[in-house]
């Protein structure tokens, strides 16, 4: 009885792993670029609804704050735009395989390699354009109400900002490295 | 203010820029992404130039809505001490 539910607990472990490496690398591939540019945009956007909104709002009774401020959109339309290098440049690493190598261990390296360079983008850049926007928000309003204020604020967008970068790096350094086996 | 990131991988890619042919794929990779990168934020450092340039006393908030929010004031607060005068009357 001990045996046989030992043998039936290791075949349900050995088909759970055998369905994980029988996904094809090119899904993997292509659900890694697809959340590079869906989540990078959905951070992007995001952030400049929290800061368009704000900055709108606050340029009816200032409207002088509206130049300065367009500064915070801009960082997070970046945000954006890193998704869509990123993207880009997965992209251009997909080739196709012959048919008896599409499981071989350098297709599968290949295929988690696009599949991780597009979760770091996008998420890195997700929670990007989600703090700038909030940073943008809350400067539109403190330089309203004081302008010398906005300067120092611009210093706290810029590390935000700088997270977003952080991610882009991981992931362009991640995707690079991307090599399929030759058609031979 | 993507169209110089685009470019530049456009070009990498399609072996328009000079010395872009020789280079393996994984330096390809690295490099035609990092000058992407690079060029958007120069871009963006342009952009934060020119708003820091921009005079801040050429907007002015629009003369009627002033006008019109300081009587909407006066009147909120001529009506708030109207209220207190009858709930002494009943005492």
């Amino acid at each position: 009885m001990d045996a046989m539910s030992s043998s039936a607990m290791l075949s349900e472990a050995s088909s759970w792993s055998r369905a994980l490496v029988k996904i094809s690398p090119y899904t993997f591939s292509a659900v890694g670029i697809a959340i590079s540019i869906g989540v990078s945009v959905l951070g992007a956007a995001w952030g400049i609804y929290i800061t368009g909104s704000s900055l709108i709002g606050a340029a009816i009774k200032e409207p002088r704050i509206t130049s300065k401020n367009l500064i915070s959109v801009i960082f997070c339309e970046a945000v954006a735009i890193y998704g869509v290098i990123v993207a880009i440049i997965l992209q251009t690493k997909l080739e196709s395989v012959p048919q008896a190598s599409i499981y071989a261990p350098e297709s599968l390296r290949a295929g988690y390699a696009i599949f991780a360079s597009g979760i770091i983008v996008g998420f890195a850049n997700l929670v990007c354009g989600l703090c700038v926007g909030i940073i943008g928000s809350s400067c539109a309003l403190s330089d309203a109400q004081n302008s010398t204020l906005f300067v120092k604020i611009l210093v706290i967008e810029i590390f935000g900002s700088a997270l977003g970068l952080f991610g882009v790096i991981v992931g362009i350094i991640m995707s690079a490295q991307a090599s399929w086996p030759s058609k031979v | 203010m993507w169209a110089a990131s685009l470019a530049i991988l456009y070009g990498f890619n399609h072996n328009l820029l000079p010395g872009s042919t020789n280079l393996s794929p994984y330096s390809t990779t690295l490099v035609s992404g990092f000058l992407a990168v690079i060029s958007v934020n120069i871009v963006i450092v342009f952009y934060i130039f020119m708003a820091m340039r921009e005079p801040a006393d050429k907007h002015v908030p629009d003369p009627k809505f002033l006008a019109e929010a300081k009587a909407s004031m006066k009147q909120s607060t001529g009506e708030s001490q109207q209220p207190n005068k009858p709930i002494k009357k009943q005492d």
